[in-house]
């Protein structure tokens, strides 16, 4: 009989919340050390990681840097870090805030690096700096005025709207206090909503 | 409660449940347009955010951190295991014992046989949308015609990540592996043990390992492969 890897049992339900197919890992001789079912376990656990994972961390990535090339960049150097330490992630419930926690230490890296190449990006002219169009005009609109908050204001809002983080979760996360965080989400909406009124009443005015 | 508490607790947290908040809403009919409107707002942001994903992303990440951990094993190898290597490596050389070198792969290639039948019951059927969605992977693609794939599925050869294609033919079933070929050990063009017999070959930018019992399969495999399967690089 084949040493079914599959019989090894991980609890990935806190933080998975769609099924998960974990890709086989066949081929292995019944004689596998206790080593290499570690390996294999590490390896399920983060096949499982990245399936549930990346396509909210690449969101969160992309938004942070608004340049979907390097937020790819910069998920990959995450999830490589993340597999050099996933023996520290001893809850897998918090498994998505960990992440967020390496993706911002790798983007703070990529400018410890680069400092001397970087390009302002008030120089770039971007229509649209975060997806590809998608027609849709509202998104499009809402999407140009989500990027065009400044820093401060961009993160918390898009970790409570996009990643579901809790007031407390992103005064952790940032290391900002509750009333900070607080200040800065009514800001970001606030702000949000001026730009929108603002695109509307224009395109009324040119409209009409 | 008054309009700028109203309006600060909605900006913060578009679906409060704080009650102070519904009652206001619920007698004055501006705090409640102006609730509904914020709320509204909030659904359009959520699908804002929502940006689409690369397709190919969680493959990616995943090989990336196959392929990493495979040169990081390659370089972490101790100065003495190197030793060892090469007065092993020597000593094949004087006894004259070259081609075994491979025989990691070719054995992992054939303890996946013995798992042909586990694999179409568990991740077969497949068509050839979902062949070439896999083996964009590994930039790769196949024709139409090449015959019937019974089952594709991701597997690790020699811990690297590979993938298993499995071919039904006129005379019972052949494999067909993809593995990425700057990582593949060398594998001698045609290997085989008592039951199997194989061939490895590479296509631009993959190896690509055919095994079957049958050796009249395998060769008719290959060629169909080099006919029908093309790899950018």
């Amino acid at each position: 009989m084949p040493n079914d890897v599959g019989r090894i049992n991980i609890d990935y339900s806190a933080f998975i919340s769609k099924k998960v197919r974990f890709l086989p890992m066949l081929g292995k001789k019944s004689e596998e050390s206790s080593v290499s079912i570690d390996m294999m376990t590490k390896q399920r656990r983060y096949e499982a990681l990245v399936k549930a994972l990346h396509a909210d961390v690449f969101r969160y990535a992309v938004w942070l840097i608004k340049d979907r090339t390097i937020a790819e960049d910069v998920v990959q150097e995450t999830f490589l870090r993340a597999w050099k330490s996933l023996d520290s992630l001893q809850d897998e419930a918090a498994a998505k805030s960990w992440l967020i926690t390496i993706l911002r230490r790798e983007n703070a890296r990529r400018f410890e690096r680069k400092q001397f190449d970087l390009v302002d990006i008030d120089d770039v002219s971007v229509a649209d700096p975060v997806a590809p169009s998608d027609g849709n005009v509202e998104n499009r609109d809402l999407r140009r005025a989500i990027a065009s908050l400044s820093d401060e204001y961009r993160e918390p809002i898009v970790l409570q709207v996009l990643m579901g983080f809790s007031g407390d979760e992103i005064a952790e996360q940032l290391g900002l206090n509750k009333n900070t965080v607080m200040t800065r989400l009514f800001r970001a909406r606030s702000q949000i909503k001026e730009i929108m009124t603002k695109d509307h009443e224009l395109g009324v005015s040119i409209n009409g | 409660m008054d309009d700028i508490t109203f309006r600060r607790i909605i900006y913060t947290d578009p679906f409060t449940t704080d009650k102070e908040v519904v009652e206001a809403a619920k007698n004055d009919p501006k705090k409640q347009a102006f609730w509904e409107e914020i709320r509204a707002m909030e659904s359009a942001m959520q699908e804002a955010m929502d940006i689409p994903v690369p397709e190919d992303l969680a493959d990616k990440l995943i090989l990336r951190q196959s392929m990493n951990d495979f040169k990081q094993k390659k370089k972490q190898r101790p100065w003495y295991l190197a030793l060892a290597a090469s007065v092993v490596f020597a000593s094949v050389l004087t006894i004259g014992l070259i081609g075994s070198s491979s025989q990691g792969l070719a054995s992992d290639v054939f303890a996946h046989m013995s798992h042909m039948e586990y694999e179409i019951n568990k991740y077969g059927p497949t068509d050839l949308a979902s062949v070439n969605s896999k083996l964009a992977t590994y930039n790769g693609q196949i024709k139409e015609g090449f015959g019937e794939i019974v089952s594709a599925n991701y597997c690790y050869l020699d811990s690297i990540k590979s993938l298993h294609l499995i071919i039904k033919g006129e005379k019972g079933l052949t494999s067909l592996f993809v593995v990425p070929s700057q990582l593949a050990e060398p594998l001698d063009e045609s290997f085989s043990n008592d039951v199997y017999t194989g061939s490895a070959f590479l296509l631009e930018s993959a190896k690509v390992i055919v095994v079957s019992e049958d050796p009249s399969q395998v060769s008719a495999i290959t060629q169909k492969a080099k006919e029908f399967l093309s790899f950018s690089i």
